[in-house]
């Protein structure tokens, strides 16, 4: 239910691009992912996205290559369809039903127009069991045709894509559950099965993972949890079967990929190793290490040249021939959960959260793109499961960006917490942060919370721990001694040995409050001087926030018993209370605008409203399911111009939130839109590269007949001025040599039609007439120039076919020919065309 | 040739009104004919809008794309030609939609709209023909061949319609149409080669400069109006305003090759508008311009005009009518190195901003120039910005493509442990306000007080008699009123207790101060250095108790002290723990070897030495602090326990 329709919540930056395989196209050029419910398609060289193709309604799930023809693919979703795509220009070609929520999807090409999903076996989402089906996909014209024609091939499959695999050119498939592997072949109609002994005894993990098949040889790859790798041959028999083991992941082999031609085996794993055998070689292996992240999948182009994996931090890495990271597509990274908080870094205008492991990622909110990760711990990231290393737990910005405070923690199980402060100053010179001073163990226990003064006078960071503590941190300017400004602390403060939960600065940093438990203390920064205390028990706060602007005498806190209350700072009384589970308190920068985001029968709702005044300025109700945790407004560039009245509050800055699932969503209306969707047009340009004869007669001619047509319905205006068009196919005709152009029948059914339009023709004669005028125009004065004018007309006029000249096929020779046959008249041609 | 020169001395005819057509006109038509190519420059342009990238063509040929938000190399392309026919023009073309496609219902979970994607640019080359590059691809689009004979000059975008224009040395316009990648006309603009072009932000109207500027109506390919002013060939020609031709509102502005001048001009609609109505003062030819266009009569135009010379000019000024006076800059940037003799270091490129506090600026060297968005300050007349190219821009190499950056770490940067002075309040404050203050007023009083210790313990010295300068005392006393190292190492250096003592107890009363904030000082240090230290710290608790005692402003004096023992304290039950346990583990491996060798017990003396060090440590703190503070105590109290419960364990791992 949405409450106003000028107002939408929409996504940002949150669609993961790591969900499954990524596909890479036959050219190399272009790389696709399943990303949300579209797919996108990147370029591999610019790692920018080209398309971004829209239509499923429901989380795409997999992709494939078109196998008889390059420049389409398929791709399946949840919402039970199967697309078929051109990505070059991101049309959706054609819409299959099949009825079933697909689970991933596999083609080969020796089953042409069959295409082979993974939908569950019994009709509904909730049930366990899934299985392989083939689906003839009906040949018609239509544009969304129901496939209801399927076959099932195996039962009890793994609904994960990388547990089947189809080898040797199609004629057999292998699909890994558990410890059970099962090889169906298509000729015989029959399927093998083997099986694994569970070998937990051992300490080995024998379960599957994943599954490739070699593409020449009977030759079946599988991984396995405990990270080893067997190679499966003679499975055509039941009993003869052998198996040979590799081993070198110490963790679960998340994917297994043969490359093309099938001399090498990739592998990978969360060492964030690639792994490179060599088939039949087995013991060499290479290796290209330091890859980032946990590896997902592996998908190698078809002609073998390019690699490419994606990550658990959202991240595709393009490899180039198995030694060099050529490019990096790197969406949102999405940890496990936001521990520091949302920030914008006031000099780039970015989204800051924490990123990879040690690192803070900076997010273009403008641009919807991450910008990069700032390494924070500067320690090297073992990646290995069950290890406890350090990681930014907190960080804050103070005003102008000159200031990063970091807290870095590591908790290991039963041994003391690790806690570093460090407080980066920006350096303009160097155009970098510049680590100031480190604090090791500044608290005692885990800091809450964290906040830089607002005051522009001192500059001052408050820390908040569950030690019972709050700390003023100081910057103390040594300037007697050569070592320039540092940190240090200047006050340690508490309340009665509660735990402070959250700590906020007035607008103007001349008060501080802090939330002990149940009681609001407010202290004088100045003197450090206990100014009030505050309470409305039952409950403890939750989140504290300061009103601005006009409002700056409001303090809001929220308690966990379902209390928001106000209270005014100037008579220290509380001005009112509503019974609401706010989870959150954001306060917009630069208005008074205040959003609470509550949580009800879990969904969130939102409300935003100035502390003065009684009534919401907007609310909308189930914007969410789960709790909102972090929000943030971020302010615009510009300044919006709304008039309405209930989006007026999204003028000066956006709010963004995250949901539960890590997803960062935002609100926009409807005059940005409109605005967007104003500034913008299409551009068309034609690209046509590799320009050759052939290419000029058929290709362009076709082109500039729809083009033509187009235009007369469009843009009546153009017309006028275009130059004669209708007797370029004869001209071509007329200078291509004989053994470049393609059979008669082709040529002559064109022909043909090139003589048809005669409409336009009519209008070529006016072009000239006008262009003439002009130029007598202009500085009409000695008869040189006249002449000049003269054979500059005669150039545009004979421009179409001159164009050629240019393109490199041509020879010598040709252009010799060329150049005799356009000093003839044509216009005999152009005649003949008016009558 | 003949004809040539006639025209350009009508031209100056009509421009010698003005003053600042002063050169001869021989020289100015050597200038407009020729005098272009060299003095364009290299190409350096801002993608429109939300200024992401930045294009240039770089003295090697080829093309560079930098990421102004990351600020490192996006792309680098290499045109197939790129040393014969040299990129001499750069533009970008206009934002690409960022979604295609029929427009769904809008749902709820839909994707928001991003900013749009710049991703064409096209490029002149000094052979004739124009390169349309694609940046989201990341690779060449299409070429245009043919239209030009000569060096392609300038090139521009048609603002709406897949249109664009280029002026070349052949002294013809080209418009292109892009949909089918053919030129869709080309007329004889000037006699002169065409050294600029502009399309107005209506897509109306294109200026174009050879000989004069001229201005045509792009539907009807007419020159529309003439502008005659400058004597060089002019480089740079914009709209400075939104409005329509026939208001009398329209301006643009141009310059020139090697004139200090930038023109600005009136198309006024009684023709009337031969000569410029205003011109703004430069240091040096201009560069690169960047305008933020007025809309209205009450909003200013905004100028950023970067010279030769690497100055960055602003410029603010209302545009209605004319003004005689050529106007000054509001505002001259400039950048220098950190080096020692500071060299300047030459602005490329400035962009506007909505923003009028902040620019962005591209600085340096063509081949890796380094782009920042800064705040300046424009109120004041001249701002020089010091940068240090050198470190920015081996900081960014190496975020190309792990798109990591590491911030600087350096020996510089202070380290707060536990103990040390800053990582706890000082006791002071602890107490609360009413204190602090009262300590603000005393803390002048311990300076002076310390000055008066130090003058009356430099006449104790001069009293005591020559003889004794080996005593340890006197060593002291001389030690901490010059503080010479070398001496107070030497007396600190001892062990004997009952040298320590008696030291101590020579001490001048004055000098007992000194002596604990070195003492201060030095437990801060190095381990090793505390264990001494412990020993003198203890005597001079046992021996100067009553003279301590009496100071008022002792708290704030072993404040700091207090502090280090509280946490090494602290620690010291952690590492005690650790101790046991690693003890443990070395007998067990004691005993498993033992079955093979003879026993070792050397393992157990070196730590046991250990324990007592830290023990001492802590005996010291038991003995010393409740004297002085009762919370003090309690805490070292608590350490001593820890120590007994310690000592208990390793008494029962010995045995």
């Amino acid at each position: 239910m949405v409450a106003h329709a000028e107002i939408r919540v929409v996504h940002r930056g949150g669609s993961k691009i790591n969900f499954r395989e990524p596909v890479i196209t036959n050219d190399s050029r272009f790389l696709l992912c399943a990303s949300g419910e579209s797919v996108k398609v990147y370029s591999s060289s610019s790692e920018e996205c080209v398309h971004d193709l829209q239509g499923h309604t429901d989380l795409v799930s997999g992709i494939a290559r078109n196998p008889s023809n390059h420049l389409q693919v398929y791709s399946c979703s949840a919402d039970g369809t199967v697309r078929l795509w051109d990505f070059t220009d991101g049309i959706l070609i054609k819409t299959f039903i099949i009825g079933y929520p697909i689970y991933s999807i596999y083609v080969s090409e020796k089953h042409g127009g069959v295409v082979f999903v993974v939908v569950p076996m019994a009709n509904d989402k909730s049930s366990e069991l899934f299985q392989l089906v083939a689906v003839h996909l009906p040949r018609s014209g239509d544009q969304e045709v129901e496939a209801r024609e399927l076959s099932a091939v195996l039962c009890d499959v793994s609904p994960s894509p990388g547990a089947a695999s189809f080898g040797r050119e199609g004629e057999y498939v292998a699909a890994a559950k558990g410890l059970q592997l099962e090889v169906f072949f298509f000729k015989k109609q029959k399927p093998y099965r083997f099986f694994l002994k569970p070998g937990i005894k051992k300490g080995s993990k024998n379960a599957f993972t994943c599954v490739s098949c070699h593409p020449k040889e009977d030759c079946i790859a599988t991984g396995h949890a405990d990270g080893k790798i067997r190679l499966w041959r003679n499975f055509n028999q039941k009993k003869e079967y052998t198996y040979s083991t590799l081993h070198w992941h110490h963790g679960a082999v998340n994917t297994l990929q043969f490359t093309p031609e099938g001399t090498n085996l990739l592998s990978g794993g969360i060492e964030s190793v690639l792994v490179q055998w060599r088939y039949t070689q087995e013991n060499q292996k290479d290796f290209l290490p330091r890859l980032g992240a946990a590896i997902t999948h592996i998908a190698v182009s078809p002609d073998g040249s390019l690699f490419c994996t994606s990550h658990s931090d959202n991240k595709i890495t393009i490899i180039q021939s198995c030694v060099k990271v050529s490019a990096i597509i790197q969406g949102l990274v999405k940890s496990e959960g936001v521990r520091t908080d949302l920030m914008i870094d006031p000099r780039s205008k970015a989204l800051v959260l924490n990123g990879k492991p040690g690192h803070l990622q900076f997010y273009s909110l403008h641009r919807d793109k991450q910008l990069y990760n700032l390494d924070i711990v500067q320690q090297e990231y073992i990646n290995e499961e069950g290890l406890d290393q350090f990681e930014v737990v907190k960080a804050a910005f103070d005003a102008h960006g000159d200031w990063l405070a970091t807290v870095e923690e590591r908790r290991q199980k039963g041994s003391e917490l690790e806690i570093n402060l460090k407080l980066w100053a920006y350096d303009e010179q160097t155009q970098s942060f510049v680590l100031n001073t480190t604090v090791t163990a500044p608290h005692e226990d885990q800091i809450t919370a964290m906040c830089f003064s607002p005051s522009p006078e001192t500059t001052m960071l408050v820390t908040i721990s569950f030690d019972g503590h709050f700390k003023a941190w100081l910057l103390a300017d040594h300037s007697d001694t050569k070592e320039g400004a540092s940190w240090s602390c200047d006050f340690v403060g508490g309340y009665h040995l509660l735990k402070p939960g959250c700590c906020c600065f007035s607008a103007d940093g001349s008060l501080l409050a802090v939330g002990f438990q149940e009681v609001v203390t407010v202290w004088s920064p100045s003197s450090w001087e206990l100014l009030t205390t505050l309470s409305q028990p039952p409950g403890a706060i939750r989140d504290l926030c300061f009103g601005r602007l006009s409002c700056s005498k409001y303090l809001l806190g929220t308690s966990t018993k379902n209390q928001l209350c106000c209270w005014n700072i100037l008579t220290c009384s509380l001005e009112w209370s509503t019974p609401m589970d706010v989870s959150l308190l954001q306060a917009d920068p630069l208005s008074e605008n205040i959003a609470a985001f509550c949580s009800q029968s879990g969904c969130s709702d939102l409300f935003v409203f100035k502390p003065g005044e009684p009534r919401p300025l907007y609310s909308q109700r189930a914007l969410c399911t789960g709790k909102v945790q972090h929000a943030i407004f971020a302010p615009r560039d510009q300044m919006l111009e709304s008039c309405e009245e209930h989006a007026q509050w999204l003028n000066r800055s956006q709010l963004y939130f995250l949901t539960q699932h890590m997803d960062l969503m935002t609100f926009s209306t409807k005059t940005e839109e409109d605005r967007l969707l104003a500034s913008s047009k299409r551009l068309m340009v034609d690209n046509s590269v590799a320009v050759t004869p052939f290419y000029l007669l058929l290709g362009k001619h076709r082109l500039q007949q729809q083009q033509q047509q187009q235009e007369a319905l469009t843009n009546p205006m153009a017309e006028r001025i275009q130059l004669p068009q209708g007797s370029i196919a004869i001209k071509e005709l007329l200078y291509t040599p004989a053994h470049v152009l393609p059979s008669a029948s082709f040529l002559c059914s064109m022909f043909v039609r090139s003589l048809l339009i005669s409409s336009s023709s009519a209008r070529e004669e006016k072009e000239p007439v006008e262009e003439e005028m002009e130029s007598e125009e202009e500085d009409s004065e000695g008869e040189a120039e006249l002449r000049d004018a003269r054979q500059d007309l005669e150039g545009s006029a004979a421009w179409g076919p001159g164009e050629e000249l240019g393109t490199p096929a041509l020879t010598k020779a040709q252009e010799r020919e060329l150049r005799r046959v356009k000093h003839f008249d044509h216009s005999w041609l152009s005649s003949l065309l008016e009558c | 040739m003949k004809s040539l020169q006639l025209t350009h001395q009508r031209a100056c005819a009509v421009g010698n009104n003005t003053w600042l057509l002063a050169i001869h006109p021989d020289i100015g038509s050597i200038m407009a004919t020729d005098g272009g190519s060299s003095s364009l420059g290299l190409p350096c342009v801002f993608s429109p809008k939300s200024r992401q990238y930045l294009a240039l063509c770089a003295q090697d040929g080829r093309l560079r794309i930098w990421n102004t938000d990351i600020k490192t190399l996006n792309q680098e392309y290499v045109p197939s030609a790129h040393l014969s026919a040299t990129c001499t023009c750069i533009s970008w073309g206009p934002c690409r939609k960022a979604k295609e496609g029929p427009q769904r219902k809008k749902r709820k979970s839909e994707a928001g709209q991003v900013e749009n994607q710049v991703d064409l640019l096209a490029l002149g080359t000094a052979a004739g023909s124009v390169i349309i590059y694609s940046t989201v691809k990341g690779a060449l689009h299409c070429t245009l061949d043919g239209g030009h004979s000569g060096r392609v000059n300038c090139v521009q975008w048609h603002p709406e319609d897949c249109l664009l224009y280029s002026g070349s040395d052949d002294t013809h316009i080209v418009e292109w149409d892009l949909q089918t990648g053919k030129a869709r006309c080309k007329w004889k603009a000037d006699r002169a080669s065409v050294t600029s072009l502009c399309v107005s932000p209506d897509g109306k109207l294109l200026l174009s400069a050879g000989h004069t500027i001229k201005m045509w109506d792009l539907e009807t390919k007419e020159v529309y109006r003439k502008f005659t002013g400058h004597s060089t060939a002019v480089t740079t020609l914009r709209f400075a305003t939104m409005r329509p031709p026939d208001s009398n509102g329209l301006y643009f502005l141009s310059g020139a090759a090697h004139d200090r001048l930038l023109s600005v001009w009136q198309v006024r609609e009684d023709g009337k508008d031969k000569n410029s109505v205003v011109s703004f003062n430069l240091t040096d030819e201009p560069q690169h311009i960047d305008i933020f266009t007025s809309n209205s009569k009450e909003e200013a135009v905004r100028l950023a005009v970067v010279c030769k010379d690497g100055q960055l000019h602003l410029f603010e000024h209302f545009l209605n009518g004319p003004c005689k006076k050529p106007l000054s800059p509001s505002c001259t940037v400039q950048m220098a190195g950190v080096e020692d003799s500071p060299v300047p270091v030459p602005l490329l490129a400035a962009a506007l901003t909505t923003d009028t506090h902040s620019l962005l600026l591209a600085y340096g060297n063509h081949l890796q120039p380094v782009m920042e968005r800064v705040e300046v300050n424009t109120a004041e007349r001249h701002v020089c910005l010091t940068r240090d190219v050198h470190a920015t821009l081996s900081l960014t190499m190496e975020t190309t493509v792990s798109k990591v950056k590491t911030p600087v770490v350096n020996a510089k940067s202070k380290v707060l442990v536990p103990g040390l002075p800053g990582h706890q309040a000082t006791v002071k404050g602890a107490l609360g306000s009413e204190k602090r203050k009262g300590t603000d007023a005393k803390e002048m009083s311990i300076e002076e007080r310390l000055g008066k210790i130090e003058m009356s313990a430099e006449k104790g010295v001069k009293g005591t008699p020559s003889l004794q300068t080996d005593n340890f005392a006197v060593l002291l006393v001389q030690g901490l009123e010059s503080k010479d190292a070398n001496i107070l190492n030497k007396v600190f250096q001892t062990r004997k207790d009952i040298l320590i003592k008696k030291t101590v107890a020579r001490l001048p009363l004055p000098a007992v101060l000194p002596l604990v904030e070195e003492i201060t000082k030095r437990m801060q240090g190095h381990p090793y250095t505390a264990v001494l230290m412990v020993r003198w710290l203890k005597a001079v608790f046992m021996l100067h108790t009553s003279y301590l005692a009496s100071l008022p402003d002792l708290v704030l004096q072993l404040g700091v002290l207090y502090h280090m023992i509280e946490s090494r304290v602290k620690m010291f039950h952690k590492l005690t723990k650790l101790h046991g346990k690693l003890y443990l583990l070395m007998t067990q491996v004691a005993t498993s070897d033992s079955g093979n060798k003879v026993k070792d017990v050397d393992h157990t003396a070196k730590l046991v030495y250990e324990e007592e060090s830290s023990d001492d440590d802590d005996a010291s703190g038991d003995e010393g602090l409740p004297d002085e503070d009762s919370d003090v105590g309690g805490s070292a109290d608590t350490g001593a326990v820890g120590g007994m419960e310690y000592r208990l364990i390793v008494k029962l791992f010995i045995k």
